[in-house]
């Protein structure tokens, strides 16, 4: 009902008798399933044998989301530790181990389904609580391999990212409480992280978004002083730069750079700046520098819209501190919104607009 | 019109009443859960193609009973559990058809119900919405909970405010928002969330020369939009882009002409339907989604759509 990526010629072949014949049986054999799974859940049948059916169902159809809830109230009764004795039961730890396997083996067929996802995180905060499960750190700690091999797969699958985000939270939760909160803390590891992304593939805007996430985060931690929170912004500002040069048309990494500028906006919030007290005086410094450090691009790239976007950006958050003298004409302003006119008219209207903004 | 500025109207009228006569394909009971959904999908695209009517009222008013949940919710189908996304599906239905009245009748207090059970997933703690009992919560589920209260004038019901804290939350530097707190903008979530502010008559909480520069830059060569930077094209982002682009009174910031080439080269001339990519197979969603995106680009016989 939702397809994506199916060519329409090869959909679109006229089926034989005989397949007919046997997508009918399929689909007989698929509602039989079905209805036994559901009526056998009605009667409040929650035992390994129904487990395993709707493991069977969820094998061919992982997005039948009634069938995961179906799985969650049979494991739900099989956890607890009231089960009679008479009843064919499972370790608790063998329950959820099958179940981390059965997830992890559809995830790397359907990396997008939600209810998959949604499924896997139940399941590790329900063993949490479950004894005789592994300790709850060690199971929340395995997750980060599993996001490994889903990311290297797909470096942009933001389900992968966001549960990413979510399992980390979880290990810092469950720290030991004595140790020191310097070491519960994965934002330095977190941090790497993205670095090793970004160095495999400059182009991956979700690493990059993931570490503008991280850098206050981070500063607040390492209880950076004035001085390292500015070195700070000068390395980062200097990877991006020089990732300007490499790939100017990318805009993963013009993204990031904004968002380097974002931060020393006098508009940017406390709580998501990297300098605490920056003066007008150095906010000034900085954009000159970008301007200068992209103008020199210039020389080689004349047709890449992003840098006179970046400019034209640069040109007006300096104009709102500008004190003294100015690093470029009204001349070079027009000149660039006519470049960007010319380069990108798919956004003609916005780039009028901007003009008039600008008063250009 | 040039025959590639053309819309098959009726051909698609007719692929969506086709839909429900597919009971001979795996396909057709493989998608049972989207069931309920895909029956707004296709209702909306007939409105729009002018053709209301095409599908018969009291069989779709029947069907979307038998998703009914006693504590109030819809699943997509019957026997499917009662979640969020099919209760929103079920209150739009009710709502393009006028019909709450008329369901009242029959099964008085139902209406408070089905409020009350959406109600009743917003968490406390946060002000976003769950999904279900299960407790995942997304911000599809946040903006899906305020347009069907507010389509039935429940909005009372739940603490908008939070909400919109919850949403300002999920707020990123380039001005868009992800699925919960922490997450890389997206355009489908852009959508839910703008679409949400503009319901609590928020707006002026969005970032909106970022958020629009953002969206616009979601247009391609070809004319198609994508759902974030360094992505492909698809259909259905015509819809969450333009839409919000149109909240942000901003449409003029991409090219509608390329745009709407695009949409109209994803149909299949053949058979109608639309389809995420010229050539691909065709579905409901993107039928809808497409359609709508040519309404905002005010594309000429349709009816006018409301972007939020
Ligand atoms: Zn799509």
């Amino acid at each position: 009902m939702a397809s994506h990526g199916v060519s329409r010629t090869a959909a679109a072949t006229e089926r034989s008798e005989e397949a007919r014949r046997k997508e009918l049986q399929q689909i007989a054999a698929y509602k039989d399933l079905t209805d036994l799974v559901n009526a056998k859940i009605s009667e409040r049948q929650y035992t390994l044998e129904v487990l395993g059916l709707s493991t069977k169902l969820l094998n061919e159809n992982p997005e039948y989301y009634t069938i995961w809830n179906h799985r969650r109230r049979i494991l739900g009764a099989l956890l607890s530790p009231q089960l009679s004795d008479t009843a064919p039961h499972k370790d608790p730890n063998e329950l959820v181990q099958d179940d981390l396997q059965l997830t992890f083996t559809l995830l790397r067929k359907f990396p997008k389904c939600y209810w998959i996802w949604n499924h896997r995180d139940w399941l590790l905060r329900t063993a949490e609580s479950v004894p005789g499960a592994s300790n709850a750190r060690t199971l929340w700690a395995g997750e980060l391999q599993l996001i490994g091999k889903m990311l290297h797969a797909d470096s942009r699958n933001f389900h992968a990212w966001s549960y990413r985000r979510f399992v980390v939270a979880q290990i810092e939760r469950l720290a030991p409480p004595t140790t020191e909160a310097s070491s519960q803390s994965l934002v330095e590891s977190e941090f790497e992280y993205t670095t090793k992304m970004i160095k495999t593939n400059l182009s991956n805007f979700s690493a990059w978004h993931s570490r503008s996430k991280i850098l206050p985060r981070l500063l607040k931690e390492r209880t950076a002083t004035a001085a390292s929170r500015r070195a700070l912004l000068a390395s980062e500002l200097s990877l991006i730069c020089s990732a300007i040069n490499t790939d100017p048309f990318d805009q993963s990494i013009w993204y990031y750079h904004q968002y380097l500028m974002s931060t020393i906006s006098p508009a940017c919030p406390a709580h998501n700046r990297l300098v605490l007290d920056l003066s007008n005086g150095e906010r000034q410094e900085h954009y000159e520098h970008e301007m200068e450090y992209i103008r020199e691009i210039l020389d080689d790239e004349t047709d890449c819209k992003w840098i006179y976007e970046a400019l034209l950006y640069l040109a007006s958050a300096y104009l709102e501190v500008e004190g003294g003298t100015q690093a470029f004409s009204t001349r070079d302003m027009r000149g660039w919104l006519d470049q960007l006119k010319r380069l990108d008219p798919l956004r003609k209207g916005r780039w009028e607009d901007l003009g008039s903004t600008l008063n250009v | 019109m040039p025959a590639e500025m053309r819309l098959f109207v009726d051909k698609h009228v007719r692929y969506i009443q086709s839909l429900d006569t597919r009971e001979d394909e795996l396909e057709y009971w493989l998608t049972e859960h989207l069931r309920l959904s895909g029956l707004y999908w296709g209702l909306t695209a007939l409105h729009l193609l002018r053709h209301p009517h095409a599908l018969p009222r009291q069989e779709i008013l029947e069907f979307v009973i038998s998703c009914l949940h006693e504590n109030g919710g819809f699943g997509a189908a019957p026997g499917h559990d009662a979640h969020m996304l099919y209760t929103v599906s079920a209150v739009q239905i009710l709502a393009t058809l006028d019909a709450f009245d008329e369901l009242e009748e029959r099964l008085p207090g139902v209406r408070q119900k089905i409020g009350h059970y959406m109600a009743n997933l917003q968490d406390p703690q946060t002000g976003t919405f769950l999904g279900d009992e299960w407790g995942e919560h997304d911000t599809r589920f946040l903006y899906g909970a305020l347009n069907a209260l507010s389509l039935m004038g429940f909005l009372h019901l739940v603490n908008v405010d939070k909400a919109v804290d919850y949403i300002q939350s999920c707020a990123n530097f380039d001005g868009g928002y992800g699925t919960g707190p922490g997450a890389e903008s997206h355009s489908g979530q852009v959508f839910t969330c703008v679409g949400a502010l503009t319901i609590a008559g928020r707006l002026d909480l969005v970032n909106q020369e970022k958020l629009g520069a953002w969206l616009s830059e979601r247009q391609l060569k070809n004319g198609g939009l994508n759902g974030r930077p360094e992505k492909k094209e698809d259909v259905c982002y015509s819809w969450w882009v333009m839409s919000s682009l149109a909240m942000l009174k901003k449409l003029h910031w991409i090219d509608g002409e390329k745009l709407t080439a695009f949409i109209l080269k994803c149909q299949d001339p053949e058979l109608g339907g639309l389809a995420d990519r010229p050539g691909d197979m065709v579905d409901v969603f993107h039928t809808v989604f497409g359609i709508a995106g040519l309404s905002l680009l005010q594309y000429p016989g349709l009816a006018e759509v409301d972007p939020v």
